[in-house]
């Protein structure tokens, strides 16, 4: 349960701000003032490292190759489709 | 400045992801900035941010080079160009996403030959309707709302399959998940835990929340779309987008807290202290 309150009143709020962070959804002074705060509160640092580390977990799992024929087959048919003229 | 024009209209706005999506209830006012929209470094995006209006286009093609977007290519007179030079220009910028289309699409198809017959028509569709994307505008982008499009409209049509989610009962089932975690919260140990999942349970966890969610995480933490784009993507108000960005990184924190209890990682860091947390043991 939260305790500090830097970034928000509630756990939800303060998830929403290290997502918004993260996100790059925030203004510069936004960003400034959660940096400071990560810097100073371990409770809410660990929210960020979790969430940095599940981020950069789906991103490596979710990273694959099309089948080596997909491209070739896709060529092949828009070979055979005439664009439409602008 | 939108970088995906709302001028795609090939496609029917697909209403039913908007069935049961609760409008944002948000407080404040969020700015979005596009030119960091690709990366995840906050003070690199304060830094776009510090730039502003005054951006040349310079700075914004190099922003959005270092940002993983290829420059735009310039001086495209869509209007002369022949049938010919628009299926070349098709291929040189078009073609390089294939395989991140096809990893979107395993996240909506359930399985390689489904994802890949995706693809396959989301791209014929894209290319019969290049005439229509305009030069300069966020191509990967533009290339994934029709891509999404295809799915909702033709293949999930074809799964013959209810609408995964309704929102009150996910909101049930999270909110029983939610009391049985805050009660401990994650520990910095089980960071370590966690890390050491393996791709397919990251991939179950990811497959087994319901699907509007599931690509809205995908979009921004896999592709790192702004909001604005997935807003775009999906059709659907940023509130929204940012709603079940919300909720879906919740539920697969949980999940995967889960998945590495089950696994039995979390026993072994259960009495370890995080570490750089002995300065605030004592605060309150």
């Amino acid at each position: 349960m939260s305790d500090c309150q830097g970034l928000g009143d509630c756990d939800d709020a303060r998830m929403e701000r290290i997502y918004e962070y993260l996100d790059g959804a925030l203004t510069r002074d936004d960003v400034a003032e959660i940096k400071n705060h990560l810097d100073d509160c371990s409770e809410c640092l660990e929210q960020y490292d979790l969430e940095c580390v599940i981020r950069n977990m789906v991103k490596r799992s979710c990273t694959e190759s099309a089948p080596e024929n997909l491209k070739n087959s896709i060529l092949d048919r828009i070979h055979g489709i005439r664009p439409v003229d602008a | 400045m939108s970088l995906v024009k709302d001028d795609i209209n090939l496609l029917s706005p697909a209403q039913e992801w908007e069935a049961g999506a609760a409008a944002y209830p948000g407080k404040r006012k969020v700015t979005v900035d596009l030119t960091a929209m690709s990366t995840l470094d906050p003070a690199v995006a304060a830094m776009y941010e510090a730039v502003g209006n005054d951006a040349t286009p310079a700075a914004l093609a190099a922003a959005g080079e270092e940002a993983g977007q290829p420059a735009p290519e310039p001086e495209v007179d869509v209007e002369s160009e022949s049938a010919e030079e628009r299926r070349l220009r098709f291929e040189r910028d078009a073609m390089q996403y294939v395989d991140q289309l096809y990893s979107a699409a395993m996240r909506m198809a359930r399985n390689p030959a489904d994802a890949e017959d995706l693809v396959q028509e989301a791209y014929t569709k894209a290319f019969s309707a290049f005439h229509q994307y305009k030069p300069g505008t966020n191509l990967k982008a533009w290339l994934y709302r029709i891509l999404t499009n295809t799915y909702i409209n033709l293949y999930r049509k074809r799964q013959r399959e209810p609408l995964q989610s309704n929102t009150d009962t996910i909101e049930d089932w999270q909110l029983a998940r939610a009391g049985s975690h805050t009660s401990t919260g994650l520990r910095s140990a089980e960071v370590e835990a966690l890390d050491h999942l393996p791709d397919s349970d990251v991939k179950r966890a990811l497959q087994a929340i319901p699907e509007e969610f599931r690509l809205a995480v995908y979009f921004a933490d896999v592709e790192g779309f702004a909001y604005k784009e997935i807003s775009d993507i999906m059709n659907t108000p940023i509130g929204t987008v940012m709603s079940r960005l919300h909720r879906g990184r919740k539920m697969l924190r949980d999940m995967l807290a889960d998945y590495a209890a089950e696994r039995g990682f979390k026993a072994a860091g259960e009495s370890t202290p995080a570490p750089g947390s002995d300065t605030q043991e004592n605060r309150i």
